[in-house]
């Protein structure tokens, strides 16, 4: 984002009332508003283009005031702080701050990526009925490992690791590139790492390390590289590797089902494999839970479908390898046999090198039109919306694709947009146009917030809610 | 910790000598000059993220006397009122017994801060308690601005006030580098390095001790804003050093130059580490009856209207907040 001073232009005209109605911060004059593809607990993602430079699509994230009252978002610093440190090709690029002082809010401008591992992977499983080809797979899984391993040669743990975070960038210069994403949860190894729980965050369970599940007080990067690892498989399978009922409680409850599902596809641990196991504070609290049951070890390999003889067999099961120290390190597993048989990784992942193999073309992001960058509802219908230049141009981008991009308009009620692909920067679907920019500052805004903030915790009592997953019930609500 | 060599602490936030001179003076003259046309120097954030000065009308000048007209501050007061509250910093982070990476933090962000401000823009009272709150926050340390402002009597709405216009000034550069890891590093290197014995090493770690006390000292000095924090790191320990005379430390330097920093010269690392041991020695530590005569001063150019009176209208400034930032 270059020069943070000249780049973190203030703004929102508000408060006074010769306005012309018009409540937008200045700075967002640079930008077409195209809509909301996403909505969660810090706020909400946008989709706006430069309008100077309209084939340039920017995602905007925007950051309430954090809910205590306290300032400014604790998780938007961090992940600001981050984020103006690391330039790679394989992390999502935050190419500016703006800030609306009405209501001490952030917005996060980032290169907008049309897709994610999440979608892709979905799209596989529920329209195209065949896995991803090998070349996909491959590179994306590379691509990811790069950036991990220079996030890890930073001393960057990022610790939410999961296939809506990894981002693939649609048609463009970079169509098919690989971009982690969502460093609200990232930390400098050097600073203590607090449990996530600690920090009264709440992360998708699927794809926690064991040693965390069994209590672990220290992230390491080895966190990460699990995370990976149940990628990776669910890459293969279309299906998540370790799909765990989570319990909810306070704070960091033991997750017996998860570590149940691990264990029935992996076997038990044992001090033998796994030395520092036993200081594990779960372990001992929950021997009998745990050690009292028999595991019968199904093979990893069958879950799979993949021969234990197979190269990308080997780096999987070195990545789900439950002792974290001698799990694979990213700059190790870049350097595995599986990188090196063909087909070789490419740098757009999406489309193989050679001719001849079948082209998906991936659904594009579906957008929220009725809503502005203030997260108030318009009673419009949505609008379909392809990723290239519908809205103003009035010309289909070349992916559109018809079945994807209908969407039902939002009754007011409801208050939850389409949750299938919103959680791409992490932001879990939650309730709310509440907490959104109150241009007049006036002290309501608080109150507003108070609320959406209640309404979040009580969905964080739904299971599925907060997986980042598709709860069931938006899988009948779909067409 | 992420690199310092790609940082934006390296790439943006290391000046020279000459550089910090140009900013203080810079931001002291705009100062000066808004005294003059707006009879005020306080600068207020308006709603709109743009900033503006406090307008004061200045019934004095009607009237031919200059006596009542507040005086600007100068380069050299300014210079000690932020050495009062740079020292505060360290102060307030004690008494909250926070690690001194949040106080180095802190202090880093306020001097920072007052490169692009006068202390005459912006009172250092509030500016120094918003540093502290935004540090706790960037090194995961939170605590509430409500809190904050208990543990040392002060209004707590100041610290969110201003915590924006921090981050903002700060261009959301939020990482730094302090010499106290740095320093670690360099201990355990000298332990191998001397083979040091088993009485040698609780020498070292009184050094150890004593450096540390020399990087808080250097940190108040301008030398945080010069040199890297690896270089402050080593000036700490050679004063330190000096006292106990435990290290060889000129052959020591000669090692870490040999080992892994070929190219520089050995010359130039004793020259950065001679300035920064006179930046030490010539750091004034203000009492609060130092500063005393500047703070009134400093009351009257802020808010001259709590002396007679007036009634203030508010100035709205053309100028964004982006250009008052860049003329500094």
């Amino acid at each position: 984002m270059g020069d943070g001073n000249s780049n973190a232009s203030s703004s929102s005209r508000a408060g006074n009332s010769n306005n012309n109605g018009n409540n937008r911060p200045e700075w967002l004059q640079q930008y077409d508003l195209i809509g909301k593809i996403g909505e969660g607990t810090y706020g909400l993602v946008f989709l706006a283009k430069i309008k100077s430079n309209r084939s340039k699509s920017i995602a905007i994230k925007k950051f309430k005031q954090s809910k205590d009252g306290d300032g400014v978002s604790p998780t938007a610093i961090r992940e600001i702080m981050l984020l103006r440190e690391i330039n790679h090709e394989n992390v999502v690029k935050l190419v500016n701050v703006h800030i609306n002082h009405a209501d001490m809010s952030l917005y996060l401008a980032f290169d907008y990526a049309e897709h994610d591992l999440y979608e892709i992977i979905r799209h596989h499983r529920d329209k195209v009925n065949q896995p991803i080809n090998q070349y996909t797979v491959k590179s994306l899984l590379w691509q990811l490992l790069n950036g991990l391993n220079y996030l890890h040669s930073n001393w960057i743990v990022h610790r939410d690791l999961k296939p809506s975070n990894i981002l693939v960038m649609g048609e463009g210069d970079e169509h098919g590139v690989v971009k982690i994403a969502d460093f609200g949860l990232a930390r400098i190894y050097q600073s203590p790492l607090k449990p996530l729980s600690e920090n009264g965050v709440v992360v998708t369970i699927w794809y926690r390390a064991p040693e965390l599940l069994l209590g672990a007080k220290h992230y390491t990067s080895a966190v990460d590289m699990w995370a990976v690892g149940c990628i990776f498989a669910e890459l293969l399978t279309l299906k998540p590797l370790f799909q765990g009922q989570e319990v909810k409680g306070t704070p960091n409850p033991f997750q017996f089902d998860q570590l149940d599902k691990i264990f029935k596809v992996l076997g038990h641990p044992t001090q033998e494999k796994w030395p520092t196991l036993v200081n594990l504070p779960h372990w001992h609290a929950d021997v009998q839970q745990i050690q009292g049951r028999k595991y019968e070890n199904a093979g990893l390999y069958s879950v799979v479908h993949l021969s234990p003889k197979n190269p990308a067999y080997d780096l999987l099961s070195k990545m789900l390898e439950y002792d974290p120290r001698k799990r694979i390190t990213a700059a190790q597993a870049l350097e595995h046999e599986y990188f090196r048989m063909e087909p070789l990784p490419g740098r757009n992942a999406l489309v193989p090198p050679q001719p001849g193999e079948k082209f998906v073309n991936y659904p594009i992001r579906p957008v929220d039109t009725t809503t502005d960058f203030e997260g108030t509802i318009s009673l419009q219908p949505s609008q379909p919306v392809s990723s290239g230049n519908a809205v103003s141009g009035g010309m289909a981008g070349p992916h559109v694709m018809p079945t994807r991009s209908v969407q039902r308009p939002i009754p007011m009620g409801m208050q939850r947009m389409q949750p299938q692909g919103m959680s791409a920067y992490n932001i879990t679907s939650q309730a709310g146009m509440g907490g959104g920019m109150n241009p007049g500052g006036i002290p309501m805004q608080r109150g507003v917030a108070a609320q959406a903030h209640q309404q979040q915790q009580m969905r964080r009592k739904d299971p599925a809610g907060m997986t980042g997953y598709h709860p069931p019930q938006q899988k009948s609500r779909r067409f | 910790m992420a690199d310092f060599m790609t940082s934006t602490h390296r790439a943006k936030w290391i000046f020279t000598p000459h550089d910090l001179k140009e900013k203080y003076k810079a931001a002291n003259h705009r100062a000066k000059q808004a005294l003059e046309k707006y009879g005020s120097t306080r600068v207020e954030v308006n709603i709109d993220g743009s900033f503006a000065y406090a307008e004061h009308a200045i019934d004095a000048r009607e009237n031919g006397d200059n006596h009542s007209r507040p005086k600007a501050l100068k380069v050299e007061e300014e210079q000690l009122l932020r050495a009062f509250y740079e020292f505060k910093i360290q102060d307030v982070c004690d008494a909250f017994k926070f690690p001194r990476k949040i106080q180095a933090t802190a202090l880093i962000y306020f001097k920072r801060f007052y490169l692009q401000w006068s202390v005459m823009e912006h009172h250092p009272k509030h500016i120094m308690l918003t540093c502290i709150y935004a540090a706790c926050k960037a090194e995961e340390n939170h605590v509430s601005a409500e809190e904050l402002g208990k543990g040392i009597e002060q209004d707590h709405q100041v610290i969110l006030n201003n915590e924006m216009l921090v981050l903002q000034s700060l261009g959301f550069d939020l990482i730094v580098y302090a010499p106290y890891r740095a320093l670690c590093g360099f201990l355990s290197d000298v332990e191998e390095f001397s083979g040091a014995k088993d009485e040698q090493l609780g020498m070292l770690e009184n050094i150890h001790e004593s450096a540390k006390a020399e990087v808080d000292k250097i940190m108040r000095t301008d030398a945080s804003l010069l040199f890297p924090p690896g270089q402050l790191a080593l000036a700490a320990l050679w004063r330190s050093n000096e006292a106990h005379q435990i290290i060889d430390f000129d052959r020591y330097l000669r090692s870490v130059l040999s080992r892994q920093h070929p190219t520089l010269n050995n010359s130039d690392l004793a020259v950065a580490l001679q300035a920064v041991y006179s930046l030490v020695n010539k750091l004034e530590t203000p009492t609060s009856k130092d500063v005393k005569h500047i703070d009134r001063k400093l009351k009257s150019c802020l808010d001259p209207g709590s002396h007679d009176k007036s009634k203030k209208r508010k100035h709205r400034s053309k100028e964004s907040s982006n250009d008052i930032l860049d003329m500094s």
